[in-house]
């Protein structure tokens, strides 16, 4: 049991990871802020969430797993919070430039 | 071992780094931004050197956290005074 | 782990770089937000975690927002072109002194005298973490000090009084996040705070962490702090300075000595103090940042 929950662990792990690496990819290789933001807002926190799993996974104490949901959970918050501060910073200035010429 | 060096090493380019930016640059943020990035490489300095067989010292990591509440104080007092320069220079 | 700490460290010179040099003073503070995270990872690795929690919390998180709101604020310079003798002399000078620190602190071999010292006196402070030993019991005069700083760091704002355009509340989404952040927050720094005692964490920490929720809520524009409870947050950041100055004396009539706790008593001194100095950390590091007082 501990066995399969510790390679359950490092392969949620190595998910998240991949997760975060492709977010990483998507803002470095994507055209326009929108879109960077589309695949960071959501990437990411399925790349935290599935580390937070992971690790809790590899920890197996209730305390550990409490906190590791409250990071989440604030990650995910803040992630998708800011996502939306910023496009819609964007989507005002963009449309106060088109006004004001 | 080689960690501590890696990290002193980094300590010591921040250090450098921040003060050729601190001579260079004219903008106000950016000096209180590089006066920050010149504590952080200090504060990296002085814990790799507090760095022993039986685990990190203790004194100086309390010398760091204190130089880190004194920082931010000096950095909003420095940036309410840049704000203030900048509205005697509109005036 | 030694390859993760190389490149640990590369990361924090690149990131630093990238506040230094950006052209943008936006993506330079955003650079420095992310410098300040990796820092703190750095300082993780070197078995600091008290510290790299300050850093995260303060360093990047808080210092990161004063800049952000000076951003606007501070016009940027005319860029002159400076004359090449004093990028040179610059460089010169960078490198000399990157080059002395990494010589010196290669060079000396001694080996610090502090760890057993602080090792003895643990037993006795109160509390089983040293970093929170040695801050509130055997150099707590250093850090009663520190306040000290902090309250006149916010007397120069207050003097000044910069005219502050007023901080706009950043959208209708800020609300329902200020109003799950903030609890957590709360809930957050009372562990902290608890936690000081015996495991990373401690009154600066809370108090940074405290004051992030409540400047989450004054950004989403539900309360002004500047025009409401100005006076009493302005009351409760003299009150950490106060409660540590009495204790001091108080410390003084019982022992004979300045902030020299009763034996046995200890922990209660300490976390008394730590909680004044949390409520009072979080309400000066909230006027920092909305600025105590507004001129018209």
């Amino acid at each position: 049991m501990t066995e399969l929950l510790h390679f359950a662990g490092i392969g949620l792990m190595i998910a998240g990871t991949a997760f975060l690496a492709m977010a990483a990819l998507g803002v470095w290789r994507l055209p326009d802020l929108l879109s960077r933001l589309h695949v960071l807002t959501k990437a990411d926190t399925a790349g935290v969430a599935l580390i937070a799993l992971g690790a809790a996974c590899l920890a197996q104490s209730f305390a550990a797993t409490l906190s590791l949901l409250l990071c989440t959970l604030l990650v995910a918050l803040s992630g998708a919070t800011t996502g939306h501060l910023i496009a819609r910073d964007h989507v005002e200035s963009a449309s106060s430039q088109e006004e004001s010429p | 071992m080689i960690s501590d060096f890696a990290f002193l090493l980094s300590g010591a380019g921040l250090i450098g780094l921040a003060l050729f930016r601190l001579a260079t640059s004219a903008d106000l943020l950016m000096r209180v931004l590089g006066l920050n990035v010149l504590a952080i490489g200090i504060a990296m300095v002085l814990l790799v050197a507090a760095r022993g067989a039986a685990g990190t010292d203790a004194v100086p990591q309390a010398f760091i956290l204190t130089g880190i509440v004194v920082l931010v104080g000096v950095t909003a007092a420095l940036l309410a005074l840049a704000e203030r320069v900048a509205e005697a220079r509109d005036e | 782990m030694m390859v993760f700490d190389a490149v640990l460290a590369a990361a924090c010179l690149v990131a630093a770089a990238m506040a230094l040099f950006a052209r943008d003073r936006i993506a330079a503070v955003a650079a420095f937000l992310v410098m300040g995270l990796l820092i703190a990872l750095a300082w993780l690795r070197l078995g600091a975690p008290d510290v790299a929690l300050a850093e995260a919390a303060i360093g990047a998180g808080l210092t990161g927002a004063l800049l952000l709101r000076s951003a606007h604020r501070i016009p940027a310079a005319p860029t002159k072109p400076l004359p090449s003798a004093q990028w040179l002399g610059a460089g010169v000078l960078s490198v000399a002194v990157g080059g002395a620190i990494v010589w010196t602190s290669m060079s000396i071999g001694a080996a610090p005298a502090y760890p057993p010292l602080v090792a003895v006196a643990v037993p006795e402070s109160g509390v089983e973490n040293p970093v929170t030993a040695v801050l509130l019991n055997f150099r707590a005069w250093d850090t009663l000090l520190e306040i000290a700083v902090l309250f006149a760091a916010l007397a120069v704002v207050a003097v000044v009084k910069p005219v502050r355009p007023r901080i706009a509340p950043l959208g209708p989404l800020m609300l329902p996040f200020a109003r799950v952040v903030l609890p957590l927050t709360i809930l957050l720094a009372g562990h902290l705070l608890w936690q000081g005692g015996h495991a990373p964490g401690g009154a600066f920490q809370a108090g940074a962490v405290l004051a992030g929720g409540a400047i989450a809520l004054g950004l989403s524009g539900a309360v002004r702090p500047i025009r409401w409870g100005r006076a009493g947050l302005a009351w409760l950041s003299i009150l950490g300075l106060a409660a540590f100055a009495v204790a001091a004396l108080a410390a003084e009539l019982l022992t004979g000595a300045l902030l020299g706790y009763p034996a046995g008593a200890a922990k209660a001194w300490i976390i008394a103090i730590e909680s004044a100095l949390t409520l009072s950390i979080a309400a000066t590091l909230l006027l920092l940042f909305f600025g105590p007082a507004e001129r018209h």
